[in-house]
């Protein structure tokens, strides 16, 4: 019996590259140049870079807002240019806005709608979503009354409404506070766990590493590094050991092996939490 | 289902959403307005004569439904795709399984289904008021035939037969359908000019410009094209300016129906025809701009 075919990647990007067209006697922007990636199902990918280094652009032609100016790109085997590959994708913009005058579950009821979904089942999930995302109190409140971390979530609501199989999120803890943040991450850490692909940029390099698995950075347009995040941020010849209740004299004698053996002591010193855990257990409020 | 074949429930969805968010701007509130514009020419200037009072009443009426329909036409469907744009709702409308020619088409049904509605609601309130007003003039009339002695039965028929045409007819509805018509045609066009337009204001000034120059057409053609030019000239000239702008003059019957004249069957089949032709033409047009737009 012949094998099946293999399944295509959730994303793929062959060559692409994006030119703006400017005014009269203005010279085109190249925005994206000859960039490939690939991101498997199931795979957290990461795309980070300085602003304006092409990280909008390509999760634009990936979702068939813009058109290549060169190369193509593809949604589970299906070109970009088909809305038929939109099908299987939530889509997180940066800093989202939505219709001012829909209240949040009006909100995802209209995007539900967009992707043919109705009824009981489409009022369920938009609760369902709301809920997910703590937007259950805003449910019926003004979208223009939202919060920019209240958008964010509702956002995040309407990506993930139709069970997409790929979320793209461009930015998604932009002006969320860190304990928001930390529901995002959370969330993500969540999309992995049940395979959905995810493809995310942020400027919020230590989030990215937390969640995950291969990372791409851009600049200029290109990409410049791309690989495992482990492969990526080791440091090949240091090692890093981590005792508790380790005395003084413990680490000197530790220092002077090492030392004697040829390797040379770097640092140490006690290990330090981050300010967004300091942060969060400071204001979280104690479970009952 | 196949989210690439054509679905009304999603032009519905985004036409439903488009009256909302219009209706939620209180742009019907120019329907109370109207209501009192109607009223006040209604029952104003009462020492004119049967005649004048009833065609003041549609005068004034038809003046305030036609700048209710251009207004709405031109600046809410201005206002839609751009501010869609500027805000970014566009991303996430588009990244969801939506053709863009539905998303243009549920716009435009969404203005088109707030003119209709606004036009029906003022068309049963100025309807109500000529009516009430063209019982209260025959009324009037009789009592004074009948004061001076001359209330035969033939003046009284020749006064029914006057004031009715002269009052609430078939005609009336007409003359509201031939407004719709040129809304449908304005939208349209401004829909067009939305797709390549980089602002809401250049979008409202360029379609206000291009239906000025649409209303006079006729005048046009006949002031600059009729001497000293040569057939294939004109023949080019009017073909540029048709292209260019829509003929609205087809669609002003309102005189004829202030006047109390019937508005012919053919009349109205070309009003309809005329509006369904350049509808199409311009959401075909904007759809070829609209495809290509870098968003």
């Amino acid at each position: 019996m012949p094998d099946s075919a293999p399944s295509p990647p959730a994303v793929t990007v062959e060559n692409l590259t994006k030119v703006f067209k400017s005014g009269l006697g203005k010279q085109a922007f190249v925005a994206v140049r000859d960039l490939s990636l690939t991101v498997e199902k199931g795979e957290v990918y990461g795309l980070i870079g300085p602003n304006g280094s092409g990280k909008s652009t390509t999760m634009k032609a990936i979702l068939g807002l813009l058109s290549p100016t060169m190369g193509k790109t593809t949604i589970f085997g299906k070109s970009s240019v088909e809305v038929e590959s939109r099908r299987d994708v939530g889509f997180l913009p940066e800093n989202p806005y939505f219709y001012k005058h829909l209240s949040g579950l009006e909100t995802l009821l209209f995007y539900g709608r967009l992707c043919s979904m109705s009824g009981r089942d489409l009022q369920d999930k938009a609760r369902e979503m709301l809920a997910l995302t703590g937007l259950e109190d805003a449910a019926n409140r003004r979208v223009a009354g939202f919060s920019k971390g209240m958008l964010q979530r509702l956002g995040l609501a309407q990506a993930l409404l139709h069970e997409p199989r790929l979320i793209i999120l461009d930015e998604p803890t932009a002006g969320v506070d860190p304990a928001g943040s930390r529901k995002i991450r959370d969330l993500i850490m969540g999309f992995k766990e049940r395979g959905i692909t995810v493809l995310v940029t942020s400027h919020l390099l230590e989030q990215i590493q937390e969640v995950c698995d291969r990372v791409g950075i851009m600049a200029h347009g290109r990409m410049v590094r791309e690989g495992k995040l482990d492969d990526l941020i080791a440091v090949e010849n240091e090692t890093e050991l981590i005792l508790a209740d380790a005395s003084p004299d413990l680490l000197a004698e530790i220092r002077t092996l090492a030392e004697s053996k040829g390797a040379t002591w770097i640092r140490s010193g006690h290990s330090r939490t981050t300010l967004e855990r300091l942060f969060l257990e400071s204001t979280e409020e104690p479970k009952s | 289902m196949n989210s690439n074949s054509f679905s009304p429930a999603r032009i519905w969805t985004l036409a439903a959403a488009t009256v909302t968010q219009l209706v939620r701007m209180k742009i019907m509130a120019f329907l109370v307005v109207f209501c009192v514009i109607v009223v006040a020419a209604g029952f104003a200037f009462p020492v004119m004569n049967p005649e004048q009072q009833l065609k003041l009443l549609k005068d004034v009426s038809f003046g305030a439904l036609q700048i209710f329909s251009v207004v709405i036409a031109i600046v809410s469907t201005a206002l839609l795709l751009p501010r869609d744009l500027e805000d970014r709702t566009l991303y996430t409308i588009l990244s969801k399984p939506v053709p863009r020619y539905e998303y243009l088409l549920g716009k435009l049904i969404g203005v088109l289904l707030l003119i209709g509605a606004g036009l029906v609601l003022m068309d049963i309130a100025f309807s109500a008021v000529l009516w009430l007003r063209q019982s209260l003039v025959l009324a009037q009339s009789v009592a004074a035939l009948k004061q001076e002695g001359v209330a035969t039965p033939e003046a009284i028929a020749q006064l029914n037969e006057f004031v009715g045409k002269q009052g609430l007819t078939w005609n009336i509805h007409l003359g509201v359908l031939a407004i719709f018509l040129k809304a449908s045609v304005i939208a349209a066009l401004s829909l067009m000019i939305s797709c390549f337009a980089s602002s809401t204001l250049f979008t409202v000034v360029i379609s206000l410009l291009v239906t000025i120059i649409g209303h006079g057409q006729g005048l046009i053609r006949e002031y600059f094209f009729s001497e000293g030019m040569n057939q294939i000239m004109k023949k080019m000239g009017s073909a540029m300016l048709a292209i260019l702008t829509p003929d609205l003059g087809i669609f002003d019957v309102l005189d004829n129906v202030i006047n109390g004249e019937l508005v012919s069957a053919f009349s109205a089949g070309a009003m309809v025809g005329t509006a369904a032709m350049y509808v199409t033409g311009y959401v075909l047009v904007s759809h070829l701009l609209f495809v290509e737009k870098e968003l």
